[in-house]
């Protein structure tokens, strides 16, 4: 017979997963702490549609997202609303951006969006905000302000004065490691909303900003970066809870700094390596991440996903929901002051790392 | 390109990086030239082996290396030949190659002997330079 | 592995000769806490055959895995007391000494847990408790007798873990390898395999990307990698109702309900797969992967029985997990399964290949079955 402990953790296996994969202590929290309401959303990013010829679209990318709607659909209770995280498009296509959104209306829910660099440098994000509206706004909810920021933007000579045409310029930005490439920012016009926006939240509100690329610089030869990333968080640092969601980077992230929590989004589309795996440039990986494994590129969402977040008293818990690997959690530890892996963040607790890459 | 030619070319190669270990003592049988004529021969493949990896495959859904290996990362070419499992043998780095070809990129495998593969393994290696060998390591 | 298997030499009973285990295959892992034995063994395939375990006196082990049929039972879905049926196709029992967990949704880590399961199901055994089983045992002279030389037990204290232990026993016996495919891959005789066969092997490895999980490795071939994937069967059964039967059955199970009972006889609940199990909302309709050894003997196919031949199973992963091209695909589909774009004599080399992977040995397991036959 096997092991009574092996027995036992594959027993439990089940609820443990099921622990983290079903708000379950939404049952509980609902009754709160404190005076906020603890709620959940859901989170999805970096689907990438990509047209390829008539009616036809790469059929792994469409294959991840109609999944992670599928599967974020049966949450239960139900999130409050659903976040995406840009990049729903590889090339800017309207009718990237357009089978995308088909794909995501099957979501029960509203559903808030975020610009990404490949939704916005084939029209400058014409047609996406056509569709969307606009890509800078804030609004309250249960007693959180959320934020969310175009922060994909670059030097203007790059982005009208390099190209022969706008097909050009989108192929040049959608390449990660192009050399030729520009590092995104925020830009001085929408942070001087920023503050504007801020100064009528008090410092006590507990405060979400979303953006697509990283606000916090990790390795800017594959714009993992924004380039005014720290005018940014200067701006967040008045207030006593602040979370900073990103797409983008298609991996596990999660990082303190100052009083700011940073946690990425998996991509439904595809897995990154991790910058520290490219040999030939140094990299800043927060220390405190615990990388994620690849299990098996056979299968095409190995290393992809979808997430939700809950919020216990302002601050965020990201469940990590990964069709072809282990879910994971990483949580907001109050003791430690910054997030933790709840299953694998002592050295001792993980599973046998992948180090190649 | 003949076959001979890339056999003269491979051999050549193989005497410079034995060459570069005995440095500075040079046998007469080459120049310095050479050795720079070699180098800019190796950049060339290296620089189609680049191309080939950012879209320059043909590609039935438009799909390329890049997307997914920025700077040919995680692609580990130090630890072929090892066990795969998709493949259910110990594999190549060029059987991984064909695989992608053949699975994300939903095209048809590259033949072993075809100049594309030789240049796609010589861009990967070349990004991946610098690290010890580990064959077999998962 | 776990440190605490050991690998006996159960083989012995079989033949003579044999201490190591058959081509193709590794050793039998033996938990430490249930080494084999010849009673022990000889105990469990009498229970195994034992149709007394049943509401109605007419459900064995043997009932839904017959020993002439390969250890299944020719039936789409099983058929149990009363001749009630359930919603899942029964597996062989040759080979499943290997499986991580038992059951398509894997609820059972061993076969010591597993064989505890049917004879109190409302659509198998119909048993109530273990109770009447345990009855019938303790008042059996024979078993008695077994129970006695094998633990070291007097009727009063004969428990179901001892019956559980003893079935495994019996059941880690029926492993087989050798078939023609293992000669020609693991045992160099190029002839093993016929020219269909081999192409066939290269479309199984190759663009058919079947090993991916049914795994071939350079020693050895289980033909399954023990993971869990959604490969679009049973999907029209639950179309447009995975949420509703999902929150339903995961607030039934928190309040207590038995995952069993509940995937056995609600034809959604069933297919919902591994979600039943783990509560991870990423395993929506994922079954296990089985073994595709002696699988020409199996038929019919998929967790539910609903594939009749090798042919309608290639067809349906050709068309990307379902029947006909035409139909719907599930949008929790297992990242892998696409449209395979195989030509006929490629699905055709492909059956031939599968019809290669039956074992020889195969009618003496079931001779020996049927001589102990109650």
């Amino acid at each position: 017979m096997t092991d009574p402990k092996r027995r036992r953790l594959l027993k439990a296996g089940g609820a443990l997963l099921a622990a983290g994969s079903l708000p379950l202590s939404l049952v509980e929290l609902a009754f709160g702490k404190d005076r906020r309401e603890h709620f959940s959303f859901a989170y999805l990013s970096d689907s990438h549609i990509t047209h390829v010829r008539g009616r036809e679209f790469v059929r792994n990318w469409d294959r991840g997202l109609i999944r992670a709607v599928a599967e974020s659909n049966l949450l239960d209770p139900r999130p409050d609303f659903i976040f995406y995280g840009g990049d729903i498009a590889q090339l800017g296509k309207p009718e990237e951006i357009d089978h995308g959104l088909e794909i995501l209306s099957a979501l029960r829910g509203e559903v808030h969006h975020v610009m990404g660099e490949h939704d916005y440098y084939l029209d400058l994000g014409e047609h996406w905000r056509k569709r969307l509206g606009p890509d800078h706004y804030s609004f309250d909810h249960k007693g959180v302000h959320f934020v969310v920021l175009n922060s994909i933007l670059t030097f203007d000579d790059w982005t009208y004065h390099r190209w022969s045409s706008a097909a050009e310029r989108m192929h040049q930005m959608a390449r990660l490691d192009n050399p030729q490439g520009s590092p995104f920012m925020v830009g001085e016009s929408q942070r001087a909303w920023l503050k504007k926006d801020l100064d009528t939240v008090s410092h006590d509100t507990p405060v979400v900003v979303f953006s697509h690329s990283p606000l916090q610089k990790i390795y800017k030869g594959w714009n993992f970066w924004t380039d005014d990333a720290e005018q940014v968080q200067a701006l967040l640092q008045p207030f006593d809870k602040v979370t900073v969601l990103y797409g983008h980077v298609h991996q596990i992230q999660y990082n303190q700094i100052g009083n700011i929590s940073f946690h990425a989004a998996m991509a439904t589309a595809w897995p990154w390596p991790y910058p520290s795996s490219y040999r030939q440039q140094a990299a800043y990986l927060p220390k405190l991440t615990v990388n994620m494994n690849r299990a098996d590129p056979f299968f095409e969402r190995d290393a992809t996903g979808w997430q939700f977040i809950d919020l216990d008293s302002g601050k965020v818990d990201v469940h990590y929901l990964l069709p072809g690997n282990r879910n994971r959690v990483v949580a907001w530890d109050g003791k430690a002051g910054h997030p933790v892996d709840t299953r694998y963040q002592a050295e001792a607790d993980r599973i046998p790392p992948q180090t190649h890459y | 390109m003949g076959n001979r030619n890339r056999t003269n070319r491979f051999t050549g190669l193989m005497i410079m990086a034995c060459a570069g270990l005995a440095a500075p003592a040079l046998a007469d049988e080459f120049t310095q030239e050479d050795l720079q004529r070699w180098q800019q021969e190796y950049r060339t493949v290296v620089d189609r082996g680049e191309k080939l990896f950012h879209g320059g495959l043909p590609s039935r859904n438009t799909v390329s290396c890049d997307q997914c290996h920025p700077n040919a990362a995680n692609t580990h070419p130090e630890t072929y030949p090892k066990f795969q499992q998709q493949l259910g043998r110990v594999a190549a780095l060029r059987d991984m190659i064909n695989w992608c070809i053949r699975n994300p990129l939903e095209s048809e495998p590259l033949a072993a002997d075809d100049p594309r593969m030789n240049a796609l393994e010589a861009y990967i290696t070349q990004e991946r330079r610098g690290v010890a060998l580990a064959p077999g390591k998962h | 592995m776990n440190g605490r298997f050991c690998t006996a030499g159960l083989l012995a009973v079989f033949t003579a000769a044999a201490s190591a285990a058959p081509l193709g295959l590794p050793p039998v892992p033996v938990p430490a806490d249930n080494p084999q034995s010849p009673a022990k063994i000889r105990l469990g395939e009498r229970l195994f055959n034992d149709a007394r375990f049943s509401a109605d006196g007419k459900v064995s082990c043997a009932t839904c895995h017959v020993p002439a049929k390969a250890f299944t039972d020719d039936l789409p879905v099983s058929k149990g007391f009363r001749g009630l049926t359930g919603t899942r196709n029964a597996p062989t029992v040759i080979n499943a000494a290997y499986m991580k967990t038992l059951f398509w949704d894997g609820r059972e880590p061993d076969l010591e847990g597993q064989s505890k399961q049917p004879p109190v199901n409302p659509v198998e055994g119909g048993l109530p408790d273990h109770a009447p089983l345990l009855e019938v045992i303790r008042k059996d002279p024979g078993y008695v007798k077994d129970f006695r030389t094998v633990f070291s037990v007097e009727p009063e204290d004969i428990d179901m873990d001892q019956v559980a232990k003893a079935i495994a026993s019996f059941e880690r016996t029926l492993v087989s390898g050798d078939s023609p495919f293992d000669r020609y891959y693991f045992g160099g005789d190029s002839g093993a395999l016929n020219a269909a066969q081999q192409r066939g092997l290269r479309v199984f490895t190759g663009k058919g990307r079947c090993v991916s999980c049914h795994r071939i490795e350079q020693t050895q071939a289980l033909f399954t990698d023990n993971r869990f994937h959604n490969i679009g069967v049973g999907f029209r059964k639950i179309r447009g109702r995975e949420q509703e039967t999902a929150r339903q059955f995961l607030q039934a199970k928190r309040a207590g309900a038995k995952v069993d009972v509940a995937v056995l006889t609600r034809e959604k609940v069933s297919e919902l797969g591994r979600l039943a199990v783990s509560g991870n909302l990423t395993r929506v309709g994922a079954f296990k992967t089985p073994t595709l050894r002696n699988v020409a003997r199996t038929a019919p196919y998929m967790h539910d029985g609903s594939l009749a031949t090798l042919e309608e199973v290639v067809d349906f992963y050709n068309n990307g997990g379902r029947v006909r091209e035409s139909d719907p695909l599930s949008p929790f589909l297992s990242g892998g399964i696409r449209p395979l774009g195989l030509d006929a004599q490629e699905k055709r080399d492909l059956v031939a290949f599968m019809k290669a992977l039956t074992s020889p040995g195969l009618d003496r397991l079931a001779t020996r079955g049927g001589r102990n036959h109650d």
